[in-house]
């Protein structure tokens, strides 16, 4: 190869190495936290613009170039200053762009974020010199090498080759552990995992956080090699650059995400320089930017799961055989629930009512009642789901009326919803393992400690997931997405989970509806099992039959009070609840 | 204070154009429950489409402006129809829909630069005196903006209060499953709700290009961020709300602007922020949480 071409080459092979950085670091944030980052060029460029006035000295008096800091630093610390900005600007943005529930919601605001930076980054001359941008940054050991410009570029190859080996690793790392699975569960259903233990604004911080450092790494690796930065370099629409090639690529696949860099920079980078030019340059970079909507639209229609999905974590062939335990039970007795004057209204609707009552360790209560009672939003309340606007909530000894739902599950206090709300792209057996309390690999300090650190755990909560998945006659079903399964399995799997969260206090919202004859039964079975094991349970269910055989005592509830409470055949003899209910 | 007098004028005017765009934007919202980021690219044809009838055909503005509303209406009705209704239809994720829209609205916008080039287009019409109103002072073109957007704002709360179409809308808007069960029409809604928000756009863009003299491609794509902060200020879905929302932001940038007019969409921007932290889902969230939880 002459000495050009193979310059060309490995110019080529280090922007395919930054970009598949950049994307294994979106795919961190929107592919397993579910995270849609449309500021994700901004935090390249903030790497990139950290990086070069940390490398560059202190602009010389009387050259119009202007910029901040001008320190100077030896490589690789310019680097790590931008690693470290990136996480700091993910971390301010993030406390208020993440703040919305609704993901689209979320990403609009960093669309805005971004585009109010750019403005401001090139109208602010004092900042990275503005407009015009930073250029003539030194590359790293440049001049104290001696290896030609194509020699150099091969050099550059290999220090960037450690970068994005690193970065894989440590992406790869996160995502097979615990703590991934619980990102990828907040992914599917936030609402969900947040009734299971996680603090879904937290976690999507820190996901968003940890993005933006790889994503400013990225920025800072590209600047050290092209010398130069300016907003020209990171419209808005680079964004989408990004994402159209993980969507391509595969979300939650750090291979896809590496395919997507490869094929964004062959089509749309360079191929076009080889075709003919049609029309302007200007007319040009229309129809190629015009091109990428188009793929979207194409992937998002024939193949949203991209070209490498993500891969199915498989992990029944570690489950023990044969269930060595007995069929687990609560592992700990229920606690005490008492509510005194609980309520809540919506827009003078007073949807419920000064409700109270008390639930003891080792019973099971109805909660019944027409359409528009409160049972619901008075389980939501419980659960923290919704805030109370008086009353109080206490769990064993702590009153935790306000708290978020998180928070209050983590006592013990697990829902089930009235809507299936398994999390589709994780398997059965993942499900289970996802609700788990207590495993060391669940947290992004845990999971950097590896296989060896969370292994031991996770082996016993396959163990018990092994138990209940034969309890309930699923065990075939192991390995298959719950979002493919029928809904009645989906309920099983919900209940499973909520298991599996070792609950003290289970509220179950209308475990039986739309759920067959047959698997009522078993499932009235298993509640009645783990009522007599100690459990507390509250249930909401309109099938009057499965209540009468779960259920010691029925609270009935209507128009938003509590109108009677008793065995259903003492109910039964209540005019009151007859009128408001039963009959009508 | 005169200065402040006079932007509060530039304000009010601002304002309108934004009111217009923030409760299309809002509007769709609320009927089909999608974040449509294509809404600027609307806007910026109509103004293409207005420029065609003006300059081109020769008629005046008053049809122009009628031209640009229709086709915002048109590309709504069509874009809905042939892109986003397919997708909902498979059930595509929230997430994966923004991802469409902001797929179409790339699209198009490009589509409008390899046709009109990145030239700056102007309806070049007559130089007007000014009218002095209050110590503000507008051009009698602002003033048929001001009135143009009191009009179809009127319009729509008539709409909303008194006919059966604006019931069921909003009846739509709180609980599609609901309305469906008692009777609603809501695929003929959802299209009204398409017409709607297209011909608020088409107006807007129409506006947008008349108080600003000059535009090109990039028109409506730049405004949709005040659009959405309005939008976002009186919680999205929320058309009384957009509209308090658009004066607050209108006004607030055009006084920023009085120190530096860089400052125009920054100030949009800190409000945006400042809602966020307060108040996650918007000025009047209760309503929308109080819909969720009772649809759920």
């Amino acid at each position: 190869m002459s000495p050009a071409l193979q310059s060309y080459v490995a110019t080529l092979l280090v922007y395919l190495a930054v970009n598949s950085i950049a994307c294994w670091g979106l795919n961190l944030q929107f592919g397993v936290g579910g995270v849609m980052n449309f500021a994700f060029i901004l935090y390249q460029s903030i790497g990139a613009y950290i990086t070069a006035v940390l490398t560059l000295p202190r602009a010389a008096p009387g050259v119009p170039e202007t910029y901040i800091l001008g320190w100077h630093l030896p490589w690789p610390l310019p680097l790590a200053g931008a690693a470290v900005s990136g996480a700091l600007l993910a971390l301010a943005v993030g406390s208020f762009a993440l703040r919305p529930r609704r993901r689209d919601f979320q990403a609009t605001v960093m669309l805005v974020v971004s585009i109010i930076a750019a403005t401001l980054v090139t109208s602010e001359q004092g900042w990275f010199n503005g407009g015009q941008g930073l250029f003539a940054i030194p590359q790293p050991f440049s001049g104290r090498l001696n290896l030609g410009i194509s020699g150099y570029d091969w050099f550059f190859l290999g220090l960037v080759a450690v970068f994005a080996a690193v970065v894989l690793f440590f992406t790869d790392r996160l995502t097979g552990s615990p703590w991934g699975r619980r990102l990828r569960a907040m992914r599917d259903n936030a609402e969900a995992a947040e009734s299971l233990g996680t603090g879904v604004r937290t976690e999507s911080l820190k996901v968003y956080v940890i993005g933006g450092a790889i994503a400013a790494v990225s920025g800072g690796l590209l600047v050290e090699f092209i010398g130069a930065w300016s907003p020209a370099a990171w419209g808005t629409g680079e964004t989408f650059i990004f994402f159209v090639a993980i969507i391509v690529g595969g979300l939650g696949n750090n291979f896809g995400a590496f395919f997507g860099a490869l094929l964004v920079l062959g089509v749309f980078l360079e191929l076009p320089t080889f075709l003919p030019t049609i029309g302007s340059s200007n007319t040009e970079e229309s129809v190629q930017a015009a091109a990428i909507g188009v793929l979207i639209l194409i992937f998002l229609w024939w193949r949203p799961q991209g070209v490498f999905p993500e891969r199915k974590h498989a992990l029944s062939r570690f489950m023990p055989a044969a269930a060595p335990e007995p069929a687990p039970g609560p592992s700990q007795p229920g606690t005490t629930l008492s509510v005194s004057d609980l309520s809540r209204d919506f827009g003078g609707v007073r949807a419920v009512d000064k409700v109270s009552f008390e639930l003891l360790p080792g019973t099971a209560t109805g909660l019944i009642g027409p359409n528009g009672a409160g049972k619901s939003t008075a389980l939501k309340l419980i659960a923290g789901a919704l805030k109370p606007a008086a009353g109080q909530v206490v769990v064993g000894a702590v009153n935790v009326a306000g708290w978020a739902p998180h928070k209050v599950s983590r006592l013990g206090v697990i829902r089930t919803f009235q809507h299936t709300s398994e999390f589709a792209r994780l398997t059965v057996l993942e499900n289970l393992l996802a609700a788990a309390p207590g495993q060391p690999g669940d947290s992004f300090g845990g999971s950097l400690l590896g296989r060896r650190h969370w292994r031991p755990r996770q082996r016993e909560l396959l163990a018990q997931a092994a138990a209940l998945l034969a309890d309930f006659q699923l065990t075939e079903l192991a390995d298959e997405y719950a979002g493919r399964l029928s809904g009645g399995q989906r309920r099983l799997v919900e209940i499973m989970r909520a298991l599996m969260a070792q609950p003290k206090i289970l509220l179950l919202d209308e475990p039986m509806a739309g759920v067959n004859p047959t698997l009522r039964l078993t499932i009235e079975e298993h509640l009645r099992r783990l009522r007599d094991g100690g459990l507390t349970m509250l249930m909401v269910e309109h099938e009057l039959s499965s209540v009468e055989r779960v259920c010691d005592s029925v609270i009935v509830m209507a128009q938003g009070r509590v109108l009677a409470t008793g065995t259903m055949a003492e109910l039964r003899s209540n005019k009151e609840v007859v009128d408001a209910y039963l009959v009508g | 204070m005169s200065q402040i007098v006079l932007s509060l004028g530039f304000g009010l005017v601002t304002a309108s154009i934004l009111a217009m765009g923030a409760v299309g934007f809002t509007l769709q919202f609320g009927v089909t429950n999608l974040f449509n980021l294509a809404f600027g690219e609307s806007m910026t044809v109509s103004a293409f489409a207005a420029y065609i009838a003006h300059n081109d055909l020769h008629s005046n503005m008053w049809l122009a402006m009628a031209a640009g509303g229709l086709a915002g209406m048109v590309l709504s009705l069509m874009i809905s129809r042939l892109i986003y209704l397919p997708f909902l239809r498979r059930g595509t994720a929230q997430f994966a829909m923004v991802m469409v829209t902001v797929a179409v609205s790339i699209i198009g916008k490009n589509v409008l630069s390899a046709m009109s080039g990145s030239g700056f287009y102007s309806y070049q019409l007559p130089p007007e005196r000014p009218v002095h109103v209050l110590g503000m002072v507008f051009s009698p073109r602002q003033l048929v903006i001001i009135g143009l957007a009191a009009a179809s704002l009127l319009g729509l709360h008539a709409l909303f209060r008194y006919s059966r179409l604006g019931k069921a809308m909003r009846a739509t808007s709180d609980d599609a499953g609901l309305a469906r069960s008692v009777g609603i029409p809501t695929t003929h809604l959802i299209s009204a709700a398409w017409l709607l928000s297209g011909l608020l756009a088409g107006l807007a863009g129409v506006a947008l290009a008349m108080d600003l003299g000059t535009f090109d491609f990039n028109m409506g794509g730049n405004f949709l961020l005040i659009i959405v902060a309005a939008a976002v200020f009186g919680s999205v879905g929320e058309p009384y709300g957009a509209i308090a929302g658009a004066l607050v932001i209108g006004i607030a940038s055009e006084l920023a602007a009085i120190v530096n007019p860089e400052l125009k969409n920054v100030v949009a921007f800190g409000i945006l922020v400042l809602v966020l932290l307060l108040r996650p889902e918007g000025l009047i969230s209760g309503r929308v949480q109080m819909r969720a939880e009772v649809a759920a």
